[in-house]
């Protein structure tokens, strides 16, 4: 396979892995601190991106701005999503397959708003507009400012997560949640509001996600719900636990999906067709074979267990 | 406006009931009863689909006298053209080829559910299992869309007949069509109605309840709910035949998540655990499912700029929400069983 293949797929892979760990941290914390496997967080990411594409269409050109902007959305939409649907069910002790139901079908009604939306004002696959600039070129490789963002921006934030959940009353709380909430109501933590922020706090990451996403491909009503099986794939590879293990996770995945694949298709004629399927198989082999996932690489005493 | 045929609307609506109700009862076997979280509704459904996509391609001219066009790439045409004018002329290759598709979707089908049960053995949490299911469905269909030259991709069949194509008259194929779908959905119910009352069907309730307390009882578990997968498998694969047949085209795009949605909505609908709700969860689909097509056209028609053709998929994640919400046991909820040693119970209890 030639080398310049080879190092465009790394950088995909970063590029990819980043944002996959930033999304996949979030379903992680759901699953941790709420108990929820959130189908709906593909749309969060989705609307992001939309709020990030209407502000720039607006001609805004400061990626912070934008991303802010998709911070916001995406917060609010899972705030939202939270009181309304979530939590009245949550209250009620229903089966874990209602609420995985429940957020198929908040997924579902986010999605095609968006499909509305898009399609009365003209959005499909459209790019969230910031100058284009080249600012590395050796050879075949081509860096844009647009990795310039992608990357560092979500290995910013994967970073800053974890601090906050390992540095600050807000992510004590949450671990607590996470550990045994009974014992955390006990203690005094105000478990409701410790909810609230963790859904903010995974809506808006899932929005600048989005963000970022838009920003290297196009826009579309979809892009959230074709990437969230690879999402899973990361987290489920975390053990839907570990966060140190769902970064790692994100990556891997990114890896099997860019350079793996390249890589069987040069030396084994795999059609690209294929690629979908690659964190489908991480996610069977890795739920029959080994459903801890990578957590037992790191030391766990500051994940959230359970 | 547009003009709105009424029977024929009627026999589009009662075929897609038909259809739908397979797949319903085919779930609510599953999940209602056996409590299994069948998230891959859709692998199954579109077993009965792919197979019907290749007994059309390779079995229908062999059993016409003909040889055996290539569907895919330069021949597609010439294939189509062959395959219509088979299903046109000659109902009894038509006949004994949907026989065929019946029993080899029935087979593969029954197959893979057999051998999916066998997963949840293997898995550490239960809800593992719903995922296994979704992203099953989701490897075959890229596995089969890949595969290019097995039902050609993304152009996919086309010409996939409905047996009764070789009437002259289009109403009168239509309405037996109908009734083979009636018939079918009517067959699975009676067998799942006969099976629910059934000792067999008590302890599915069981296992659903409660798994150790069923097990402590003596009963073989994970052969029960294998053989309830096969059973379910089975019928929707039969559902996934019809669907393929009325839609007249088989395309791995059509047999996404989305579809495992539209059934769980109508057994949530309905009432979870319930035969007749699955029927009357399909029935409600059906009939929304035509007047939010119907409301589309009108909308575009009359200039509107929104888009109605989504406000389907909006319209049944709100109904999923409410219900789950508001009546999570469905309109018709279930009743609880009862035997013969119920009623002579009830009978000297004196109430």
């Amino acid at each position: 396979m030639p080398t310049a293949l080879l190092v465009t797929s790394v950088v995909n892979t970063i590029q990819i892995g980043s944002l996959y760990a930033l999304m996949a941290l979030g379903i992680t914390l759901t699953f941790s601190v709420i108990r929820l496997p959130n189908f709906a967080h593909a749309e969060y990411v989705t609307v992001g991106a939309f709020a990030a594409l209407i502000v720039s269409l607006s001609g805004e050109v400061n990626p912070i701005v934008i991303m802010a902007a998709a911070f916001v959305v995406g917060a609010l939409v899972a705030l939202v999503s939270h009181l309304v649907v979530f939590k009245p069910l949550e209250g009620r002790n229903v089966s874990l397959y209602t609420l995985i139901l429940s957020s198929f079908a908040v997924g579902l009604i986010l999605r095609y708003i968006l499909f509305m939306i898009a399609d009365s004002f003209n959005l499909f696959d459209t790019r969230i507009r910031i100058p284009l600039q080249i600012i590395y070129r050796e050879g075949a490789l081509i860096l844009t400012n647009v990795f310039a963002w992608v990357a560092p921006t979500s290995i910013a934030l994967v970073l800053l997560l974890t601090l906050l959940l390992n540095g600050t009353p807000l992510g004590r709380e949450m671990r607590a949640l996470a550990n045994n909430i009974s014992l955390a109501r006990v203690i005094g933590i105000p478990v409701e509001r410790v909810k609230n922020y963790t859904w903010i706090l995974v809506g808006g990451l899932a929005g600048v996600a989005g963000a970022l996403w838009g920003l290297q491909t196009a826009v579309s009503p979809l892009m959230g719900w074709v990437a969230i099986l690879s999402v899973f794939a990361a987290a489920i590879l975390g053990g839907l636990s570990s966060f140190s293990g769902t970064i790692l996770g994100a990556y891997v995945v990114a890896f099997s999906e860019n350079t793996v694949m390249l890589f069987l298709n040069f030396n084994f004629g795999v059609d690209l067709a294929y690629k979908p399927a690659i964190p489908f198989f991480i996610i069977i082999v890795v739920l029959l074979i080994r459903p801890q996932g990578f957590t037992e690489l790191f030391n766990r005493s500051r994940d959230l267990q359970r | 406006m547009i003009n709105i045929d009424i029977g024929a609307t009627a026999v589009a609506v009662l075929t897609l009931f038909g259809i739908y109700s397979l797949m319903a009862i085919s779930l609510n076997l599953e999940y209602g009863v056996a409590g299994v979280p069948n998230f891959g509704q859709a692998l199954f459904v579109s077993i009965g689909a792919y197979v019907a996509g290749l007994t059309y391609t390779r079995l229908l001219p062999l059993l016409a006298g003909e040889g055996v066009i290539h569907p895919c790439r330069g021949t597609m045409g010439q294939a189509l053209q062959l395959r219509s004018e088979i299903m046109a002329t000659q109902p009894v290759a038509g006949f004994i080829n949907l026989g065929f598709t019946f029993l080899f979707a029935a087979v593969v089908a029954g197959l893979v559910g057999f051998a999916v049960s066998y997963v949840t053995l293997r898995l550490k949490e239960e809800w593992f299992l719903a995922l296994v299911l979704l992203v099953g469905g989701e490897i075959v269909r890229i596995v089969v869309r890949g595969a290019d030259d097995l039902i050609c991709s993304h152009n996919g069949i086309s010409g996939v007949a409905q047996p009764f194509y070789f009437l002259d008259d289009p109403r009168a194929s239509a309405v037996l069509f109908m009734s083979l779908a009636l018939v079918l959905a009517a067959l699975a119910y009676f067998y799942s109605q006969r099976l629910v009352h059934s000792p067999f069907g008590r302890m599915l309730k069981g296992l659903r309840e409660n798994e150790d307390v069923t097990r402590s009882l003596g009963k073989g578990i994970s052969l029960a709910r294998a053989q309830i997968m096969l059973i379910g498998s089975v019928i929707a694969a039969a559902g996934g035949v019809l669907f393929a047949l009325n839609t007249g085209f088989v395309n791995t795009n059509d047999y996404v998540v989305t579809l495992t949605l539209d059934v769980w909505v109508m057994v949530v609908l309905g009432g979870v655990g319930n035969n007749r709700g699955a029927l009357l969860g399909a029935l409600l689909i059906a009939i929304m499912d035509r007047i939010t097509q119907i409301a589309a056209i009108a909308l575009n028609m009359s200039g509107s700029p929104i888009e109605f053709n989504y406000a389907r998929f909006i319209l049944f994640g709100v109904i999923l929400l409410l219900m789950l919400r508001y009546r999570p046991q469905g309109l018709l909820p279930e009743s609880p069983l009862t035997t013969d040693a119920h009623e002579i119970l009830r009978r000297v209890r004196g109430r």
